[in-house]
């Protein structure tokens, strides 16, 4: 069975771009446009590995992040942290990585590999 | 050192004798006996007095002894002579002779009248000295006078009532002859000192004194002054006045303003630009892929994201270009009918792609407004691309529609209604709305377009009220004057950077 990711992000043209990558490369995608329905989406769906893009309207990422560090079956999920704030590598100290937009696709793809294969 | 004295006698042995005579009372003398030697020691030599008949060999020499007089203050004359040739001297010289002594000379008048004469002398060199230093500081005065009406600042004199007493010229020609006012009333149009008055702390301490203040000339402009002020003290150092000295920094000031935030709209675009070139990778990876898949539906997909993120990204360019640029405001009658068909063809495109219905209701003859039609026309075209935007983010109601009306309300105030009935505003984002760099697009605005627009509505001497609930939709009522304020005389500044 294909490895679960869930993409959180608030600009549609960049689920539609991670979620064509991903699911290209094998994995089995859902998208969540913010922070809310992200979590839902989370518990439903619990994927191995999350993205989740910092700078969103309404619930923020790291809120988003301390939310589901409170679900059991979610709080050892990796999370990637893309977003285009620059020193997002400390918004949350705990994610596996974190990549600036734009990002090189390869080297994504790289980080969730090592990851998850 | 000596007086000269040259002794003008055709008799030479009384001419000598008096020679003698004065030379015992050392007087350095010298004896010429007809008018050619007489011209000829006027010309050669410097005499303190003249002494005998100037009248000499006809009065040959009469001419150059009086031009001899007139030339130098300080030379007196002394006749002596027959009684007709005194009487003769005295038609001829008048006043010019300071003594006339008949034959046969009294040694001790002579000494009296040498003594006069000398004495008048002196006066007389004392009298050019004062002339001379009088002229002086009349030129000095001037001098000064010049230098304080030509210098490039508004330089005032105030007394402890921060009443003017004295303006330069720069003064005079921005705030008017306002000696007799006060400063508060002049500058800021106050009825009461401002806080803090640089001029009050110097009449306090004696020290120099600096702010920075925003003032109102008499065209009606703001100028922002750097001021500085230093104290004036009478002879017993005591300070009776303070000078106050203002120098127009507004240039300066506005560049800073347009520097500043064009820093900060950049630092804070940055983030908008890297989601959009994300976007933009994405949608040439998708293009990509669907062509290497043959999968027509992604490629379609992909080329319509790629457009849509160039044109996102060109229309960002164009914003900053059009805030970097310091445009004049340039008023010009327009009719409101014209005005509103120009935005509308820009809206019409936008809003059919996103099935949102646009209506417009102009008013019978809504007449000529006085706008600046380019400013204007990209503000009215922002605020209605936001209700569009509003309409296109809504997906709860099954028909958006954005309405314009035009009403011509009193006071020749014309107003533009822009209705829309999509997702509204929270207040927060109500009260933000005009902030700049707020957005509540996220990555796809740029918090500018709004700012601006309100901007350029408040340059026209109009407003902006804002109605609105999250999930109902949005009203805003821009009321424009028919003549914007600043529009008769002079131009206004560039909205953005005033």
């Amino acid at each position: 069975m294909s490895k679960k990711i869930l993409i959180i992000d608030d600009d549609p043209n960049i689920l539609d771009y991670l979620s064509a990558l991903f699911t290209d490369n094998g994995y089995d995608v859902q998208v969540a446009p913010d922070a809310v329905k992200g979590l839902e989406a989370a518990r439903r769906f619990l994927p191995d590995l999350i993205t989740l893009d910092i700078e969103m309207p309404g619930d923020w990422g790291p809120r988003f992040y301390r939310q589901m560090m409170q679900v059991k079956e979610l709080k050892n999920t990796p999370v990637i942290v893309i977003s285009g704030l620059s020193g997002n590598e400390h918004a949350i100290p705990k994610a596996i990585a974190a990549v600036k937009k734009p990002f090189d696709r390869e080297e994504l793809l790289r980080i969730v590999k090592e990851a998850i294969g | 050192m000596a007086e000269t004295v040259l002794i003008m006698d055709s008799d030479r042995e009384h001419g000598e004798a008096i020679r003698t005579y004065l030379q015992r009372h050392q007087y350095d003398v010298t004896v010429a006996c007809d008018a050619q030697k007489i011209l000829v020691h006027l010309e050669n030599q410097t005499w303190n007095i003249l002494l005998g008949d100037p009248l000499i060999d006809g009065g040959t020499a009469a001419s150059g002894i009086a031009d001899f007089l007139k030339q130098d203050a300080m030379v007196q004359l002394i006749v002596y002579g027959t009684t007709e040739q005194v009487d003769r001297a005295m038609d001829r010289f008048a006043l010019d002779a300071s003594a006339y002594m008949e034959l046969p000379v009294n040694s001790k008048a002579l000494m009296l009248n040498m003594a006069r004469a000398r004495n008048h002398s002196l006066k007389n060199r004392k009298i050019d000295r004062y002339v001379q230093r009088l002229t002086d500081l009349h030129t000095a005065r001037n001098h000064f006078l010049q230098l304080f009406d030509s210098v490039p600042c508004f330089i005032s004199v105030q007394d402890r009532n921060l009443r003017i007493t004295a303006i330069n010229k720069w003064f005079k020609q921005h705030f008017g002859n306002s000696v007799g006012g006060y400063c508060y009333q002049i500058y800021k149009h106050r009825t009461s000192p401002c806080e803090k008055c640089p001029v009050i702390q110097t009449f306090e301490d004696g020290q120099i004194h600096s702010t920075e203040e925003v003032v109102t000339a008499l065209s009606g402009r703001q100028y922002h002054v750097l001021t500085h002020t230093a104290p004036i003290m009478d002879e017993k150092d005591e300070i009776t006045q303070v000078m106050e000295i203002s120098t127009n920094i507004t240039q300066i000031r506005q560049l800073q303003d347009h520097l500043t935030s064009l820093g900060l709209m950049l630092g804070s675009m940055s983030h908008g630009v890297k989601g959009m070139l994300t976007a933009l990778d994405g949608g040439i990876y998708q293009l990509e892929t669907g062509l290497q898949k043959q999968d027509e539906a992604r490629v379609s997909r992909a080329f319509e994201q790629v457009k849509t993120m160039a044109d996102k990204i060109r229309d960002m360019g164009l914003e900053i270009l059009n805030y970097a640029r310091s445009r004049q405001m340039q008023y010009a009658p327009v009719p409101v009918a014209d005005l509103v068909e120009n935005v509308m063809k820009n809206i019409r495109p936008g809003a059919a792609k996103n099935n949102v219905i646009c209506k417009v209701f102009l008013p019978d003859s809504p007449g000529i407004i006085e706008i600046d039609s380019v400013w204007m026309e990209s503000a009215l075209v922002n605020f209605l691309e936001n209700a569009v935007d509003a309409c296109a983010y809504d997906h709860e109601k099954p028909v958006h529609k954005v309405s314009l009306t035009v009403t011509i309300e009193p006071a020749e105030r014309v107003c533009f209604r822009i209705q829309d009935n999509g997702v509204g505003m929270d207040q927060e984002t109500r009260e933000k709305m005009f902030t700049l760099f707020f957005t509540s697009k996220g990555s796809r605005g740029t918090g500018l377009g709004l700012f601006i627009a309100h901007r350029v509505i408040q340059q026209h001497g109009g407003t902006v009220q804002v109605t609105s609930f999250l999930n109902q939709g949005t009203e805003l009522i821009i009321c424009l004057p028919r003549i914007p304020p600043g529009s008769v005389g002079e131009n206004g500044v560039n909205p953005v950077s005033s």
